[in-house]
């Protein structure tokens, strides 16, 4: 056994283990302890809560209203997850197969443009979109289309606005997966005679799945928050949790219900991730003994 | 393949650049309120150059993007390695705490710390900021570099401690080796993020510090001025050519 | 840690220093010219520090959370001055240190979000009422009910506010844009939901753009927006209905732990000199409240109605007060409307 020398406590380990947690606990776990605390307090109008018990936001929960606008949002999330994940996954791909020296600036040109303001950003994408944008004006000049069409103000236009928002937070940490993939087990199984999709569902995507794990989370968990690219390119006409939440702060002025909002999201969102992770173990598991 | 490959690389790259292309040529256009082409125009361009305040802004954006990500990416990569590789108290609850912070509204994430900071008793400004920031970009730097580790051969990690080599030896010259590409990549995704955060940095901050997005946000009452255009045209430029001479003076010194 | 801290002041000497002789706005962005705020520091010696919101809702939860603290002059929208006025965040304006509030022109003093304007004083004003595209709708729009019309399904835009959503609703049905009656609410509830089909967007941003971008043909807008608007398109015009605007003042108003009250004092007089005053509503496009700055103006500004409203029109207008409670009751019935 380790005498208890200050060396023996100032390891690398012991370091990094108290940098990490402490961080955690103070700027992480105290915040949302707080706001759970909130949560099952009561709301008031002069001071924002009250320190007396109350489980009415987690009641008013219940309403179908919050069931629809979590279905909304949750169906956002998940159609630009898999959108970014169809368009972000061929990307990596084809980056981490290109020649070392250009990956890292080719990487690098995928993150510039989110370097210029989301808002700025979104305003091109209305230029490009809108009655008289670019799109109409192509598709009308060369006699496709008569009447402009309606695009702005359309699902299509929020999806379009999402995937360009989060696309990178798939594109990296897919990229980092996929570039120490040994491809040589892909030509060896080529030559063994297995058929393309064999090999993409027998080595590929078991060997990348802890990217697209990654870049899922990543894509899905902050697209349930957003609101700002839905209500300028969809026309704020459905209102999603990320509206809902600051309504409730800054609007209304209820915290407790805020809060309460916020952390059913958490738990839920916790859950789903535990049974996420919990087949996606299974998966990887019996897909790596098929092979 | 080859043709296959270059191909769709390109129609991802237009698909992230056309709006930037698009804004470009907006901050060259006469018309106010970038809505038709009126003309082409520098008056924006020296307009920008005489409004301080969004220049301040931009400088101070800069330097909070950089410090908080550089710290972010320092204490994630730590954290990814601890999560991963060590046993402690407490280290399963805390690993789903760093998934919670992911998905946290801005608006919960702003009024949450900034209570914080004013029982801390801490003055807000550029240290809250940067406090604030480092908070919401860890999660993605951890997240990056421990879905890295967790895909490579433990054996290797084993063999080294067998051949005597220290828990930073192992760090130093195993792991941070092979997580280069996420270390950089949760690096980016800081710096992005914090590059352009509004909500929780305007609730962290005071006033001798603001931020460029916050500037950018709140003229949304008036109608965004086409400085803004102007000044986004400049920095995407720059960090084009930046990157661009990079790459060659990098290729100049490993000839 | 320390010298870090060293360090760091020596990068932003602005923070290190800021402790001098000051103020600190709080304001949106660019709401205020350059050339103003320059002008004052030379007259005065004052520097200002001038910081941005993004809404009235969070400068109001910032200006609470920080105990009506940090910040010296806020410019609040009406309500938000009955509200924090209600809460006890203001300070009252000591009028001896104004020399120059005969300017003010009297209608638009002493309105019911504050009597007697003990606690702010107007910067600015404005109203909510209808933008309409005359390249698009030739018959005349005259009533608020004329966005109920079935011939506009998809071409309205509403703001994204519910004050001012629902107070449009409670106006159609002949109650004030202030009414808390539940009841009522749900009233206007009812009636909103009829005109959703004709609603292309609800703006959460600038609503000219729309405009500008033909996606909507009519809607609810601001008064400024329309004038600038038509600054690049004259087609865009504004209409005052016959059952009233909205109207809105933006007032400025010094919290009640502001540091540096009498430098607040300071700057809302320097603001109030005609001379400013025309200067600053030349420059953002919103109407004066200085009705001497207004007589100095270029008659095409002056006489321009959707700047200047006929007295008549301001008269049959409301100014929105603090709702309270309701408000709980007005956001319900927005996530209804907004989930349907």
């Amino acid at each position: 056994m380790n005498k208890p020398g200050l060396s023996h406590i100032l390891t690398f380990r012991n370091t990094a283990i108290a940098l990490v947690v402490t961080w955690t606990l103070l700027f992480i776990v105290v915040p949302t302890l707080m706001i759970a605390v909130v949560s099952v307090l009561q709301r008031d109008a002069r001071t924002f809560v009250t320190p007396a018990f109350s489980l009415e936001s987690y009641m008013a929960l219940a309403d179908p209203v919050y069931l629809k606008i979590f279905g909304k949002s949750f169906a956002y999330a998940a159609m630009t997850t898999l959108l970014c994940l169809l368009v972000g996954f061929p990307f990596a791909f084809f980056l981490a197969r290109t020649r070392k020296r250009w990956q890292k600036p080719l990487l690098l040109l995928v993150i510039i443009p989110f370097w210029t303001s989301s808002l700025i950003r979104t305003y091109a994408l209305i230029i490009i979109l809108k009655a008289n944008g670019i799109i109409n004006t192509w598709l009308r000049a060369a006699g496709i289309i008569k009447l402009p069409l309606e695009i702005l103000y359309t699902d299509i236009a929020v999806y379009i606005g999402l995937v360009y928002t989060l696309l990178p937070f798939m594109i990296l940490p897919l990229y980092a997966s996929l570039e120490k993939l040994d491809f040589r087990l892909v030509e060896a199984a080529f030559d063994l005679g297995a058929r393309p999709v064999q090999v993409f569902t027998r080595i590929i995507l078991p060997l990348s799945l802890p990217g697209i794990m990654a870049g899922a989370i990543m894509v899905f968990l902050p697209a349930m928050g957003l609101f700002y690219v839905p209500d300028l390119l969809g026309g704020a006409k459905s209102m999603l949790l990320g509206n809902l939440i600051k309504n409730q702060f800054l609007v209304a002025g209820n915290w407790p219900f805020g809060s309460a909002v916020s952390v059913f999201l958490t738990m839920l969102m916790l859950g789903l991730m535990a049974i996420y992770f919990k087949t996606m173990k299974r998966i990887n598991t019996s897909v790596m003994e098929e092979a | 393949m080859a043709l296959l490959k270059r191909s769709y690389l390109t129609l991802v790259y237009l698909f992230l650049y056309i709006p930037i292309l698009v804004l470009i040529v907006y901050s060259f256009n006469a018309a106010k309120y970038a809505t038709v082409w009126k003309g082409a125009t520098l008056k924006w361009y020296a307009k920008l150059f005489e409004n301080e305040m969004l220049m301040d802004a931009m400088v101070n954006s800069i330097t909070v993007a950089v410090t908080s990500s550089i710290v972010a990416t320092a204490i994630g990569t730590l954290g990814a390695l601890a999560f991963y590789r060590y046993r402690f108290t407490g280290r399963k609850p805390l690993y789903a705490m760093v998934y919670t912070t992911m998905m946290s509204p801005d608006i919960v994430m702003g009024i949450s710390l900034v209570c914080l900071f004013v029982i801390l008793g801490l003055k807000l400004g550029f240290i809250t900021l940067l406090l604030a920031h480092v908070t919401f970009c860890l999660p993605f730097v951890i997240v990056t570099v421990y879905a890295r580790i967790s895909g490579f051969d433990p054996a290797v990690i084993d063999a080294a401690k067998d051949l005597g080599a220290g828990e930073f030896q192992i760090f130093r010259h195993i792991i941070l080796p092979m997580t280069a590409p996420a270390v950089a990549a949760g690096w980016l995704l800081s710096f992005t993020l914090s590059l352009d955060d509004v909500i929780v940095s305007f609730f962290v901050t005071g006033p001798e510090f603001e931020i460029l997005p916050l500037k950018i946000y709140s003229m949304v009452r008036l109608g965004v001025k086409p400085e803004v255009n102007a000044l986004c045209t400049l920095m995407f430029i720059f960090t084009l050519l930046s990157v661009i001479a990079a790459h060659y003076l990098v290729k100049e010194k490993t000839k | 840690m320390k010298k870090l801290i060293v360090f760091l002041m020596l990068l932003f000497p602005a923070a290190a220093m800021a402790d001098g002789n000051t103020v600190y706005l709080y304001n949106w962005t660019e709401y205020m010219p350059d050339q103003v705020l320059a002008q004052f520091t030379k007259e005065t010696g004052i520097k200002v520090t001038y910081a941005t919101y993004e809404s009235n809702e969070s400068m109001y939860a910032k200006v609470k959370l920080l105990d009506a603290g940090g910040y010296d002059l806020v410019f609040p929208s009406t309500y938000f001055v009955h509200k924090m006025k209600n809460e006890g965040l203001l300070s009252p304006i000591d009028k001896a240190k104004l020399k120059n509030l005969d300017h003010l022109d009297d209608t638009l003093l002493n309105k019911p979000y504050d009597p007697d304007n003990t606690y702010s004083v107007p910067y600015l004003w404005g109203s909510t009422a209808i933008g309409v595209n005359t390249t698009y709708i030739k018959d005349a729009i005259t009533s608020w009910q004329d966005l109920w019309k079935p011939e506009f399904k998809n071409r309205v835009l509403l703001t994204d506010d519910l004050r001012e959503v629902f107070g449009l609703g409670l106006k159609m049905k002949g109650y004030s844009v202030n009414d808390t009656d539940p009841a009522h609410i749900k009233e206007a509830y009812e009636l909103l939901v009829q005109l959703l089909p004709n609603v292309r967007l609800f703006a959460s941003d600038s609503p000219k753009q729309p405009f500008l971008n033909h996606e909507v043909f009519l809607g609810m807008i601001w008064n400024g927006e329309v004038f600038m608007a038509a600054e690049e398109m004259p087609e865009i015009t504004y209409i005052y209905p016959e059952e009233g605007a909205i109207f809105w003042v933006d007032s400025m108003v010094i919290p009640k732990n502001a540091k540096n009250k009498d430098n607040a004092h300071a700057f809302i007089d320097f603001v109030l000199q005609p001379a400013i005053a025309k200067l600053i509503c030349e420059e953002i496009g919103y109407a004066s409240p200085n009705k001497t700055a207004v007589s100095m103006l270029a008659p095409e500004l002056r006489d321009n109605p959707t700047v200047y409203p006929a007295r008549a029109d301001v008269e049959k207008g409301e100014f929105q007060t603090d709702v309270g409670d309701a408000l709980l009751v007005l956001e319900e019935y927005w996530e209804k409307l907004k989930t349907r």
